[in-house]
């Protein structure tokens, strides 16, 4: 077995190298010097405070900081303590981030990440759990990433910093201290380029994050029925690998999708919506979508496991789709 | 620093050029030649074109909604502001932006409908261009309504923090939209607000081009030295309605009469006329070359194609 690290050290490698390897890259955000949760410490012993910047407590104006600096040959990554906040920076995203490189008819580009820690992960409450990376799908020009495991976290944040668009990266913060195998060397993944964790023949459980867990674990419950399915994990949300989840569709025909952000107007509603517009004869059976109920998520660790799909809920639904068959 | 004849010569004729392009744009709206609304600035072109004086071609301008004054100050062309507010193939964002005037080559950034937007964009090309050690400024020229943006506070905040260099310059023409400024906000002067945060503030006569640029020239040097960002506010009157078919009825006609004997072309005109550097036979002239620019300008938007729809779908991403 080749290296074990854990989610937050192959992302502080991945800004190591690239800030190494590019001059142009930096990091900007609340308390990054220190790093809230442990992405960017240490960096400022190496690469000083004029690269790793600590910002007041206003998310629109430094996330607008990020844009002009983009804009104008520099790289980038600006750091939401946490993904709720990144409402505050709406505007910069969504009107101006993803909209320059268009409008300018390609005078501007907007190479930044916006790297946001995500997520449940019990006691923080509503402003501090949400997933709300499909909120991020309906503003133009703007990228996807939502890894769920170390290796991919690594390069695809690699990925992320070389991009001349603004990316949304997030991060689960119940998986930050998940440990994988992540290999001494240079590497970057792809986007648009999904992951199948768990090849199989009966279902296809296109699962977002951490979900690809919850699908892994409900992929073992079911082999114990004779139950097949496959585990895809599309790893950016934007550009989507359409063609992954096509293939596998061509042989199970049944389609699960998994998220822990809402339901309603979620990744898996676009997904769905992709399935019934192109690959309607794949379907032998009614698509099923999993996610958060369209309320505030709530506080009491019982009411919020309540709002997030499981092992069991995705198992459940899988069994519902093929009776149907 | 003290502004030269030749040089005050040189921006009398620029202000000329931008009053007669903004009547000539407020035609074509009235006329429904072009699909866009104007918001123009009749007797405040000495704060756009005096401010980006002392710019350079490589210093970085953020400006306002507001007529063409420092579009035309900063460089940009009859020709390209017409092709834009057509619409056409042939302005530099191929149809895409209308009003919303950019030209990145010469430093003309983007200028956010969402006012105020600009104020975190223009502290990130300020904290750009030292970082690669050029030696560019910043100018984020604004008015006085938009300076209400919580985004100005974080700004001026940052920008003194990083000691960038920046030029946060308000143009107070005293009317927020359909409103007068004193209606929405409790100080007739915005600039002293800058001095919370550190950030040492003028506020000059708006309606004295002399006075914009030489001031503006002082806070310019003040940031390329490395000296950091200065707020200046400069006083003028907006005779202008907020936009073109907008009724007004917010300014008084007495108060138009009291500040148009102030207008800064005349005044400007006085200045060149006494000093011996201009006579109305040269001012004629000069008049004569603008009509006929602008009206090559006109004529080249409206004889230009209309962008294809078949590449709309054209750099969606860098």
């Amino acid at each position: 077995m080749g290296r074990q690290i854990s989610f937050i050290k192959a992302i502080r490698e991945a800004f190591h190298e690239e800030m190494q390897r590019d001059e142009s890259v930096f990091v900007i955000g609340e308390d990054v010097q220190a790093g809230i949760f442990a992405t960017t410490s240490g960096l400022v012993d190496e690469f000083g405070p004029l690269r790793v910047v600590n910002t007041p407590i206003c998310e629109s104006t430094f996330v607008g900081v990020g844009v002009g600096a983009a804009m104008t040959g520099m790289r980038p990554v600006v750091q939401i303590m946490f993904s709720d906040f990144t409402f505050m920076a709406m505007e910069m995203i969504a009107n101006q981030a993803g909209q320059w490189h268009y409008l300018s008819a390609g005078a501007l580009s907007v190479p930044m990440v916006i790297e946001a820690p995500a997520g449940a992960r019990g006691g923080a409450g509503y402003g501090h759990s949400q997933s709300i990376e499909a909120a991020f799908m309906y503003p133009p020009g703007l990228k996807v990433v939502v890894p769920s495991n170390p290796y991919d976290a690594k390069g695809l944040f690699k990925t992320a910093i070389r991009d001349n668009n603004p990316v949304l990266f997030f991060e689960h913060r119940r998986l930050l201290t998940m440990r994988g195998e992540v290999p001494e060397g240079e590497y970057t993944i792809p986007f648009g380029q999904a992951r199948i964790h768990r090849a199989g023949t009966d279902c296809t459980v296109v699962a977002v994050g951490r979900m690809v867990h919850e699908a892994m674990a409900a992929a073992t419950e079911l082999a114990a029925e004779g139950i097949s399915i496959e585990v895809i994990d599309p790893r950016t949300l934007v550009p989507l690998d359409e063609e992954a989840i096509h293939q596998s569709l061509r042989k199970t025909y049944h389609l699960i999708v998994a998220e822990e952000g809402r339901k309603r107007s979620g990744f898996g509603a676009e997904l769905v919506a992709i399935a019934a517009e192109k690959w309607f004869d794949c379907l032998d059976a009614p698509v099923q979508r999993l996610g958060a109920p369209s309320i505030p998520l709530p506080y009491s660790p019982v009411l919020e496991a309540a709002c997030i799909p499981d092992s069991r809920r995705i198992a459940a639904a899988v069994r519902n789709s093929l009776q149907g068959a | 620093m003290r502004l030269d004849g030749s040089t005050l010569l040189e921006l009398h004729r620029a202000m000329l050029l931008v009053r007669a392009l903004e009547e000539r744009v407020e035609q074509l709206v009235t006329a429904a030649r072009v699909p866009c609304s104007g918001h123009f600035g009749l007797g405040q072109e000495a704060v756009g074109v005096g401010a980006t004086g002392p710019l350079r071609h490589s210093d970085y301008l953020f400006g306002t909604h507001r007529g063409f004054a420092e579009y035309i100050g900063k460089g940009m062309t009859p020709k390209e502001i017409l092709a834009e507010y057509y619409g056409k193939a042939t302005s530099l964002s191929r149809g895409r932006l209308g009003q919303h005037l950019l030209k990145v080559e010469i430093g003309v950034m983007p200028l956010p409908s969402s006012l105020g937007s600009e104020f975190g964009i223009s502290v990130g090309c300020a904290l750009s261009s030292a970082r690669r050690g050029t030696d560019a400024v910043t100018l984020n020229l604004f008015g006085e309504g938009t300076a209400s943006s919580p985004d100005c506070f974080a700004a001026l905040e940052m920008a003194t923090l990083w000691k960038l260099p920046i030029v946060f310059v308000c143009s107070n023409n005293q009317f927020v939209e359909l409103d007068r400024h004193s209606n929405v906000s409790p100080t007739v002067d915005v600039a002293p607000r800058a001095a919370g945060y550190g950030v040492p503030f003028e506020i000059a006569d708006g309606n004295d081009i002399t006075v914009v640029w030489e001031t503006t020239a002082r806070a310019v040097d003040r940031a390329r030295r490395g000296d950091g960002p200065t707020f200046l506010e400069f006083k003028t009157y907006r005779r202008n309605t907020h936009y073109t078919g907008d009724p007004g009825g917010y300014q008084s006609r007495e108060e138009i009469r009291l500040w148009e004997q102030k207008d800064p072309v005349d005044r400007s005109r006085k200045v060149l006329c006494d000093r011996g550097l201009l006579n109305d036979q040269d001012e004629s002239e000069m008049l004569a070359g603008i009509a006929a620019e602008i009206e090559d300008a006109v004529r080249f938007a409206e004889d230009s194609p209309h962008p294809q729809p078949a590449f709309i779908e054209d750099e969606p991403y860098a």
